[in-house]
């Protein structure tokens, strides 16, 4: 055999016990080591939040659904109003994943993660909701085609059917989609763990190295994924709508309603993610990586999307009125001015008044000011569905039918509950899994380093 | 066959050296990246990969499978909804969309887990936790006789490291 080339052998030796880490990878793994206060308290708020929530659910389910607070004409109330107001939640990760991943915006990469995590854990929060609304919840396999005793199947022309296909499908592809781009960044984990961590996510990350030959098929699956996941994502909550356009509810039965719907949707979505991720960023001193620029561009499709939902609300009140139909028109007005004005109000001043300051740019580019007024969409948002669910019901069709609904104890502190079931589990996550897309970001920044570096000898590459 | 581990910095470094080892016959290569580069990809296997005849066959089955359960669930026991026939095509749209997507995203995940070869198991000898970092390999297998030649080939493109790892 001949002997290796001195270089080589010499390079062996002095090669370095152990390589220095990039700053990246210190930075958004420290999120996951160490103590935080805030993260204790809000994790052992969120934990009690939830406890409750299962009481008040094991109550109902022994009581029956007589202890909410439906009362004729209005069947459906606050858990069909959360069941959307999560699924619109939802939208955002998919939308920053998939869509601006297919438009190329660079600026997404720091926050994908956290609008990704957060999209899982809030269609996992609101696939809940139909189960709790069903009351009996051990039947809720009725919902599903499966053979049985008495060879009946599902009502496919149902919009509540397209529903059950829908919200599996959006789940199952954004935890796809998650994990996927989730094992590089397992993979720096694994790298830097030790013990029974090490272990652990040494399994999760299922044998990546980073070879091309694992990128090549990366790539192409994270293209793949974006490229259905867009047409998804749009579909999702306009079949949410369906279930209210496809009724001759007055209020309800609109065309509009898909567009209206996936609009709000990426609207309130936005807005979580900015609730979500400027606490995040404050406390785990991650300005370094999510900067004001990308906090800005949400603002811009906060305050883009919230035209599209101000022009829905006067849209369906011009159809209304213009029409001439008077069920139509009596709904509208009920709406306003009817005993549910609060909600309506709220609805138009949170989703359409407020974010018109973010035209200007001092206001855009203030952090505080931006997650106050993300807080008040959210309310505006959830105000937003209960405004179409129970003031259309109430109003519904003969004066002599209508009536009111008042949510009960046990249905807000279910609703409460799921704020808490969402945020228990983003703040596990954030313990366990890097909140920011490692591999995305060092892509970024390694092809600066790299265009520099072209630059300055003076020649592109 | 003797291995050369050798590091790099950048990614277009990466890609020239193997543009240049795959051209002078040295086929045997693995790269190893922090992060995804088209350039790398690129210079190691420009051919499209297969992930898309996943996706394809994935999509193809939904939309199958979506409109075949639903027209024949309908004809199995059927009952008029509507005024609309047995098996109205129109709304079998939505539910045949969404498998198509359902069954195209699966397929798509599982073409990664096999071409990646994704799944828990040992990482490779040469693999190291730097290249997790922000460095670049590039493993070469290749004949004694070559070792030279590979190894001149890498420092002349800015190999920061070149490392004679094993023969056999």
């Amino acid at each position: 055999m001949a002997p290796p080339p001195a270089s080589a052998v010499a390079d062996a030796m002095n090669a370095p016990a152990r390589p220095r880490d990039s700053q990246t990878n210190v930075d958004i793994m420290a999120v996951t080591k160490g103590f935080h206060w805030p993260w204790l308290l809000a994790f052992l708020f969120a934990v009690a939040g939830v406890l409750m929530a299962l009481g008040a659910l094991i109550y109902e389910t022994y009581y029956g659904l007589g202890v909410a607070g439906y009362q004729a004409p209005v069947f459906w109330g606050v858990y069909i109003i959360t069941f959307v107001f999560w699924i619109g939640i939802g939208h955002a990760g998919t939308l920053i994943s998939a869509i601006l991943f297919l438009f190329r915006a660079k600026w997404r990469n720091a926050i994908n993660r956290g609008a990704e995590t957060m999209t899982v854990f809030a269609v996992l929060t609101a696939a809940l909701f139909p189960l709790i609304h069903i009351g009996r919840l051990w039947k809720f396999y009725f919902l599903l085609p499966y053979p049985n005793q008495r060879y009946l199947w599902v009502n496919f022309k149902s919009p509540l059917l397209w529903d059950v296909f829908a919200i599996n499908t959006y789940l199952t592809i954004s935890v796809l989609f998650f994990i996927v781009g989730l094992i590089p960044d397992i993979a720096v984990a694994r790298d830097r763990a030790v013990g029974w961590k090490k272990a652990i996510y040494t399994i999760v990350a299922a044998g990546w190295q980073g070879t091309g030959k694992q990128w090549k098929a990366h790539n192409r699956a994270v293209l793949h994924l974006s490229g259905i996941a867009t047409p998804l994502v749009l579909s999702v909550h306009s079949i949410v709508s369906w279930d209210f356009a496809m009724s001759i509810v007055p209020g309800w039965h609109a065309t509009i309603f898909a567009p209206y719907f996936v609009a709000g949707a990426i609207f309130g979505g936005f807005a979580m993610v900015l609730v979500v991720m400027i606490p995040v960023r404050r406390i785990f001193r991650l300005e370094r990586y999510i900067t004001d620029y990308h906090f800005e561009n949400m603002a811009r499709f906060i305050l883009f999307t919230s035209l599209i939902c101000g022009y829905a609300y006067g849209a369906e009140y011009f159809i209304a009125w213009y029409s001439g139909v008077e069920p139509e028109q009596t709904s509208f007005w009920q709406r306003a001015f009817g005993p549910y004005w609060f909600s309506t109000w709220c609805m138009i001043i949170f989703n359409v008044v407020m974010p018109q300051l973010l035209w200007i740019k001092k206001l855009r580019t203030n952090i505080p000011f931006l997650f106050v007024l993300s807080f008040f969409i959210n309310l505006g948002m959830w105000f937003e569905r209960y405004v179409i669910i129970i003031t259309s019901l109430s109003r519904e069709y003969v004066p002599a039918a209508w009536g009111l609904y008042i949510p009960s104890t046990v249905e807000l502190i279910v609703l409460s509950g799921s704020f808490c079931w969402f945020s228990m589990f983003f703040l596990l996550f954030l313990k366990i899994f890097p909140i920011i897309a490692i591999s995305e970001v060092k892509e970024l920044e390694i092809h600066a380093r790299d265009h520099a570096q072209a630059q300055a000898q003076g020649g592109a590459h | 066959m003797t291995t050369l581990v050798s590091v790099y910095d950048l990614p277009s470094d990466v890609s020239t050296v193997v543009r240049k080892l795959k051209s002078r016959g040295f086929e045997d290569l693995t790269t190893y990246s922090p992060a995804p580069f088209e350039e790398i990809e690129e210079a190691e296997d420009p051919k499209p990969s297969a992930v898309r005849l996943f996706t394809l066959i994935g999509g193809l089955t939904g939309v199958v499978t979506g409109f075949g359960i639903q027209i024949w669930m309908s004809m199995d026991w059927p009952i008029k909804i509507a005024g609309k026939n047995i098996a109205a095509i129109p709304p079998m749209w939505i539910i045949g969309f969404e498998l198509t997507i359902l069954f195209g995203g699966i397929l798509t995940v599982l073409g990664l887990v096999i071409l990646g070869g994704l799944y828990p198991r040992s990482l490779d000898e040469h693999y190291s936790p730097r290249f997790s970092a922000e460095e670049f390999g590039v493993v070469v297998r290749c004949e004694e006789r070559d070792v030279a030649e590979v190894e001149s080939l890498m420092r002349d493109n800015n190999a920061k490291e070149v490392t004679l790892a094993a023969s056999h």
